[in-house]
């Protein structure tokens, strides 16, 4: 019961956080996307709705951050579930957001949200390939797909995965602000678009959009400090006290970096991805690759060493 | 993991009615997007049950997968289909059963049955009832859903599905294997991939990056346009439309009576 109920807890808390730090601390934009005030509005009233869909819209997206957040390691014995294969389970469970929103812009069937439902798709084409790139270069190193051993791995290299790989890092920070939706990248739900779906959603439903979309950065940052800067592990803190550091600063320096790029559109983004991720991601394998080769990151002590 | 029989019966039954609903749903819906979201809760039903065989990776495989594919498929669906929400063909065709029920909600807005009862006494009456009676055959559906071959061809599926279900229950003995499988099976299966089937996996890999090369190869435009297609294509498209043929008799009527006279 305290596994399911650690991970939820957590989730609200990190989706306060997002409220709480976006607008109030690094300033107001003028477009905030999914990070405008929470302010759950009267319930809209549609009458071309597809009632399944648009009911089911927030209740998938919510569902896949809280999975997500299963697998963040706040400690070794604080996590939901260790699960091997974790990092996979992570880049699979976040796509139900996507899912998601797809549902909720098409249910609601206003020429704004299904237009947003378009353009969320085709950030999902943008992001993907670019981050299981990003993350390949940790799993390489730490010859292991589950997040505590990969904090274990770090810990015993004495070395944050960041150092070796900054690309990869660079790489994850970009994708992670295309797949939260955040600064450069909030097309889908930008003015323009009537706020995407945030604008035909209230009531619960808005709610439980706020929750999922603010969650979204959360467990996206909580992931990136678990994988790149080492995680629960670090001097003279207790462990879940440095992993909340390193995720808040995480998220801080997204957001923080997002505002510093003029808003781009759908068609920017994939050009984005094609052209400057992909290749970079590549050549941040390679150089993991090389990395390894000449022993760097590696320690006796980490585990699947003896394969 | 130790999973308790009971609880190992009641997830197999949720996922297998998953799995059987959302194919019956992506099967009997008029919504074609409706349709993609019940084929994808399908597929995630399997996963379940692949995760319920211990075959975690290959269940999130699948999931993403479908997830991340089938979206795209979804949206290339929808621009190429002329009514992908199925608001026409669900309110101008009578639903029975399982059509109705995974079609429910589809254009019966209280807006469009405020417009359909404008000038109809009766309000209880249902929308495609009342367009049934305008087009004049009220008695068939003129979709052409209900048509003879598809009785048949639905008699054929239900003949070769009993076969094929009778065909696994014959067999007498199930093999029970007492062996738990392997708990790390990525590692296994990325050995597997790279050291015994790596020349197949390779060319799969190679396929693909010349499938990608093929589609922008496709899309560039070409450097020496033959200025005469050019022009006949220009023409194309700067010529009028035709008419459009409808078997309504309200919108070919007033053309046809003019030429006539």
């Amino acid at each position: 019961m305290m596994s399911v109920l650690a991970p939820l807890l957590a989730l609200l808390a990190g989706a306060w956080l997002t409220a709480w730090l976006e607008p109030n601390w690094l300033g107001a934009g003028s477009e905030r996307g999914p990070a405008s005030p929470v302010k759950i509005a009267a319930d809209v009233r549609l009458t071309q709705s597809d009632p399944w869909l648009y009911y089911a819209g927030p209740v998938i997206a919510f569902m896949g951050v809280s999975w997500a957040m299963v697998c963040i390691p706040f400690s070794p014995s604080l996590v939901g579930n260790d699960v091997n294969i974790g990092l996979f389970y992570f880049i699979v469970v976040v796509d139900f957001v996507v899912l998601g929103i797809a549902l909720g812009g098409w249910g609601a069937n206003t020429p704004a949200s299904v237009e947003a439902c378009y353009r969320t798709i085709a950030q999902l084409i943008a992001y993907v390939i670019p981050l299981g790139l990003a993350i390949i270069g940790p799993i390489m190193m730490a010859r292991s797909l589950s997040t505590v051993n990969i904090v274990e791995a770090q810990a015993n290299a004495q070395l944050w995965y960041l150092i070796p790989q900054p690309l990869g890092f660079a790489l994850y920070v970009a994708t992670g602000l295309i797949q939260t939706y955040r600064a450069p990248f909030l097309e889908p739900f930008a003015e323009l678009l009537n706020r995407g779906v945030l604008g035909v959603f209230g009531g619960w439903k808005g709610l439980l959009w706020r929750l999922a979309l603010s969650g979204v950065l959360f467990v996206v940052a909580a992931m990136g400090a678990v994988i790149f800067l080492g995680g629960y592990s670090g001097p003279l803190l207790p462990g879940p006290v440095w992993m909340v550091i390193k995720t808040v600063g995480l998220m801080a320096l997204m957001v923080w970096l997002g505002r510093q790029a003029r808003l781009l559109s759908t068609a920017e983004i994939l050009m984005l991805s094609w052209k400057i991720l992909i290749p970079v991601g590549l050549l941040n394998v390679l150089i993991v690759g090389g990395l390894i080769l000449l022993g760097v990151g590696q320690e006796p002590f980490s585990p699947g060493a003896d394969y | 993991m130790e999973v308790s029989p009971v609880l190992q019966w009641i997830t197999f039954g949720i996922f297998a009615f998953i799995s059987i609903a959302g194919a019956l749903g992506m099967a009997t819906t008029m919504s074609m997007f409706r349709s993609g979201i019940f084929l994808m809760a399908s597929f995630i039903g399997v996963a379940g049950l692949f995760i319920l065989l211990l075959a975690d990776l290959l269940a999130l495989l699948q999931i993403m997968m479908y997830i991340g594919g089938m979206l795209v498929m979804i949206l290339f669906m929808l621009l190429f289909s002329g009514d992908p929400g199925g608001a026409m063909m669900s309110t101008h065709m009578r639903l029975r059963g399982p059509e109705w029920f995974f079609s429910l909600g589809l254009a019966r807005s209280p807006q469009s049955k405020a417009d359909g009862n404008k000038d109809d006494s009766s309000p209880d009456k249902g929308n495609h009832e009342e367009e049934g009676e305008k087009e004049g055959n009220h008695g068939n559906d003129d979709m052409s859903m209900f048509t003879p071959v598809k009785r048949a061809a639905a008699l054929l599926s239900v003949g070769i599905g009993a076969l094929l279900i009778a065909l696994l229950l014959w067999r007498p003995h199930w093999a029970v294997v007492r062996q738990m499988p392997d708990q790390d099976s990525p590692r296994r299966i990325g050995h597997l991939l790279m050291d015994k089937y790596m020349l197949a996996f390779e060319g799969a890999g190679l396929l693909i990056l010349l499938g990608i090369f093929g589609a922008v190869m496709l899309q560039r435009p070409g450097k020496h346009p033959d200025p005469t297609q050019r022009e006949d294509l220009q023409a194309a498209v700067d010529a009028p439309p035709a008419p459009i043929k409808t078997d309504s008799p309200f919108e070919t009527a007033e053309p046809d009576q003019e030429t006539e006279k």
